[in-house]
C-alpha cells in the first residue's frame, strides 16, 4: 500500500496542512489568552 | 409564537427540501444516487460536513451547557483539526482511488468480508440509535415548550427527511445541507447579536465577560491532567483526536459527504475548511450561552427552565412548596444582581478589597441559587413530573421564545429543525447506502441490475428512517442531549477506527486477527463503560489502541499461520 499523495502537487498539500495546523495553534493560543483575561 | 413566526418556520423548512427535489429531479444511476454526480464543489462539501456534525444538539444544548458549566466544552474539538488533516492525507486518497461507495468496502478489499461486515455492523448499530436521538432531542424540548404533540413532532420532522432523502440520495443531502447550514449560521449570528444587545446597560460587553469569567463560565482551556475531568486540553486533544479521526475517517455519514466531491482536491478543501472553522464556530455558540447566562443575571430567570414540568408539579399539588422556593430564589436573585453591580464598580475603580468581598459574596449567592434549583428539581421528582431531558437543554430555547422579536423566533425554531433534518438526512443516506452496499449486494442479490440496487438503497433508506422514528418515539434520555450523542459515539468509534488504522498502518496482519481483536476491544470498552467513570472521550483512544495491540498479538500467536492479504 502506498500511503499519501502521489500527485505532483503533494508539496502544495503539505503547505495547506501546515497552514491549517498553524491556524489551529493560533486558535488555541487565542483561547488560552481569553481564559487568562477573563478568569 | 405568533402567525409571523409560524409563516417563517413553515416557509423555511419546506423551501429548502423543495428546492433540493427540483434540483435532483429525474432518475439516477447507483453511482449518482450514492455519491452525487461529481459536480459538488468544496464549499458545498465543507458546509455539508459541518451540518452533518452539528445537528440540533449543537444549537439547542450547547448554549445551555455553557450557561450551566461554562465554555470548557470547546476543548472537545481540539483534536478535530489534527484528525481532519490526517483524514485528508491518508483516508481520502485511498477511498477516492478505490472508488468505494462506503468506507467499509475498503476493509473488505484490504482484509476479508467478515471484517467489512463487522465495521459496517458497528456503524449501523451506533448510527441507527444516534439517528433516533437526533430526531428525539429537539422534539422533546419543542413539544414541551410549544405545546406540540411529541409523536406528531417526531413524525413531521422525521417524515419530511425520509421523503426527500429517499427521493434524491446523496446529491439532495449535499444541496439541502448547504442552504440549511447557511440559514443556521445566519440564525445563530442574529441570536448572538440580539443577546449582546439585550445585555443590561449597567455593564459593558467587556464588563459582562469579566463578570462571567469570575463566575467560572469562561475557562476555555484547562491543562489539568486529571483523567476524571470530562473537559481538559489533553482529553480534548488526544481523546478528541481519536473520536474525530474515527468520525471523519470511518463513519459513513461523513465519508459519504466528502466522497460526493468531484475530485480529491474538492474533498480535501471541504475538510480543511472544517479544520479551520470548527473551533471558532463552537466557541461562538458556547460564548452565546455565557452571554445568555449574563443576561439572566439582570433579568430574572425562571427558577427551573423546564416550565411545562414545573407547571405540572404546581397542578399536582406541589404549589406551596414551589412558591416558597420561588420566593427564596427571587430574594437571592436580587442580592446577586446587587453583588454583580458592586463587583463591577469595584473592578472599574481598581478597589481590590471591595472587589474580593463582592466576588466572595457573589460566589456564595450563586451557590445558593444552584441549591434552590436543585431543591426545585427534587420537588418536581417528588411530584412525578421528572423531566426526560436535562434542564440546561431548555435554557437557550426559553431565551429565544421569551426574549427574541417575532419573526426571529420562527427563524430560530427553523434553525433547530433544519439542523435536525440535515443531520438526520446524512445519517439515513449513509445507513441506507451501507446496508445496500455492504450487506444486501454481496449477501442477498450479488448480480442484480444497477436500477435494482438504486431501488434497494431507497427502500433501505426509508426503512432506516422508520427505525430512527421508532427509536425517537421510545427514547428516554439519561443525560443531556450533547452527552448522549458523544458517549454513544465514543463507545463504538474506538474499535471502528482501530479496524481502519490496522488496515492502513500494519502491513503484516491477517483479517481474522483484526476481526477478533475488534470484537475483544469492543467488549473491553463495554466493560470499562459499565464499571468505571473515566471521561468518555478516552474510550476512543482505548478502543483503538486495544484493536491495534490485540491484532498484532493475535497475528503472531493464534493466527500465525493465516495468510496475510496483499496491501490495497
Amino acid at each position: 500500500m502506498n500511503i499519501g499523495d502521489e500527485k505532483p502537487d503533494a508539496r502544495s498539500w503539505r503547505k495547506a496542512y501546515g497552514l491549517a495546523l498553524s491556524l489551529f495553534a493560533v486558535e488555541v493560543v487565542l483561547l488560552y489568552l481569553f481564559t487568562l483575561r477573563f478568569s | 409564537m405568533n402567525r409571523l413566526d409560524y409563516f417563517v418556520l413553515i416557509a423555511t423548512i419546506l423551501a429548502i427540501p423543495l428546492y433540493g427535489l427540483w434540483r435532483t429531479r429525474g432518475s439516477a444511476s447507483l453511482r449518482q444516487y450514492l455519491k452525487g454526480d461529481a459536480t459538488i464543489r468544496w464549499a458545498t462539501i465543507g458546509l455539508s460536513v459541518l451540518a452533518t456534525q452539528a445537528g440540533p444538539i449543537t444549537f439547542l444544548s450547547m448554549p445551555g451547557q455553557a450557561y450551566e458549566s461554562g465554555i470548557g466544552f470547546i476543548q472537545n474539538y481540539f483534536g478535530q483539526p489534527l484528525a481532519l488533516i490526517v483524514v485528508c492525507a491518508v483516508f481520502v486518497p485511498i477511498y477516492q482511488r478505490l472508488k468505494v461507495y462506503t468506507a467499509y468496502q475498503y476493509l473488505g478489499e484490504r482484509f476479508d468480508q467478515k471484517t467489512q461486515l463487522l465495521g459496517a455492523f458497528l456503524f449501523l448499530v451506533q448510527r441507527g440509535i444516534a439517528a433516533g436521538i437526533t430526531i428525539y432531542a429537539p422534539a422533546i424540548v419543542l413539544s414541551a415548550l410549544l405545546g406540540w404533540r411529541l409523536n406528531l413532532t417526531i413524525w413531521l420532522a422525521g417524515g419530511l427527511v425520509i421523503i426527500y432523502t429517499v427521493a434524491g440520495g446523496t446529491k439532495i443531502v449535499s444541496i439541502t445541507q448547504r442552504y440549511q447550514m447557511i440559514l443556521i449560521l445566519v440564525g445563530m449570528a442574529i441570536a448572538f447579536a440580539v443577546a449582546v444587545y439585550r445585555l443590561s446597560p449597567d455593564l459593558s460587553f467587556e464588563g459582562a465577560l469579566s463578570v462571567a469569567g469570575k463566575m467560572g463560565k469562561l475557562q476555555a482551556v484547562d491543562f489539568s491532567v486529571d483523567p476524571h475531568k470530562r473537559y481538559t486540553f489533553w482529553s480534548g486533544l488526544i481523546g478528541g483526536f481519536f473520536l474525530a479521526l474515527s468520525y471523519f475517517g470511518a463513519d459513513q455519514s461523513q465519508v459519504q459527504r466528502y466522497l460526493a466531491g468531484g475530485s480529491l482536491r474538492e474533498s480535501r478543501l471541504g475538510l480543511l475548511f472544517n479544520a479551520a472553522v470548527k473551533v471558532p464556530l463552537q466557541f461562538f455558540i458556547l460564548l452565546l450561552g455565557a452571554i445568555v447566562f449574563m443576561f439572566y443575571q439582570f433579568e430574572k430567570p425562571p427558577v427551573y427552565f423546564n416550565q411545562p414540568a414545573y407547571e405540572r408539579a404546581m397542578e399536582n399539588g406541589y404549589g406551596p412548596q414551589l412558591a416558597a422556593l420561588q420566593t427564596q430564589f427571587d430574594d437571592v436573585f436580587t442580592q446577586k444582581r446587587a453583588a454583580i453591580r458592586a463587583l463591577s464598580n469595584a473592578s472599574s475603580n481598581s478597589l481590590s478589597n471591595e472587589r474580593d468581598m463582592a466576588m466572595s459574596r457573589l460566589r456564595d449567592l450563586d451557590s445558593q441559587a444552584h441549591q434552590l434549583r436543585d431543591r426545585t428539581k427534587a420537588v418536581l421528582q417528588q411530584a412525578g413530573v421528572d423531566p426526560k431531558s436535562k434542564e440546561s437543554d431548555y435554557v437557550f430555547i426559553t431565551f429565544i421564545l421569551q426574549q427574541m422579536p417575532h419573526g426571529i423566533v420562527g427563524l430560530l425554531i427553523a434553525v433547530i429543525l433544519c439542523a435536525t433534518m440535515s443531520a438526520t438526512a446524512a445519517t439515513l443516506n449513509a445507513l441506507g447506502s451501507t446496508t445496500a452496499i455492504d450487506f444486501y449486494r454481496p449477501l442477498i442479490r450479488p448480480n442484480a441490475s444497477d436500477h435494482h440496487y438504486v431501488v434497494a438503497a431507497k427502500a433501505l433508506t426509508a426503512t432506516w428512517g422508520l427505525v430512527a422514528i421508532g427509536v425517537a418515539s421510545f427514547a428516554s434520555l439519561v443525560e443531556n442531549l450533547i452527552e448522549a450523542g458523544n458517549i454513544l459515539g465514543s463507545v463504538f468509534y474506538g474499535s471502528i477506527l482501530g479496524l481502519f488504522l490496522a488496515a492502513f498502518f500494519i502491513r503484516r496482519v491477517s483479517g481474522s486477527a483484526v476481526f477478533f481483536a475488534a470484537l475483544l476491544a469492543q467488549a473491553l470498552v463495554f466493560i470499562l463503560f459499565a464499571t468505571t467513570n473515566i471521561g468518555y472521550l478516552w474510550y476512543n483512544f482505548i478502543g483503538c489502541a486495544a484493536v491495534l495491540i490485540l491484532a498484532t498479538l493475535l497475528h503472531h500467536t493464534v493466527f500465525r499461520s493465516a495468510q496475510v492479504p496483499a496491501g490495497v
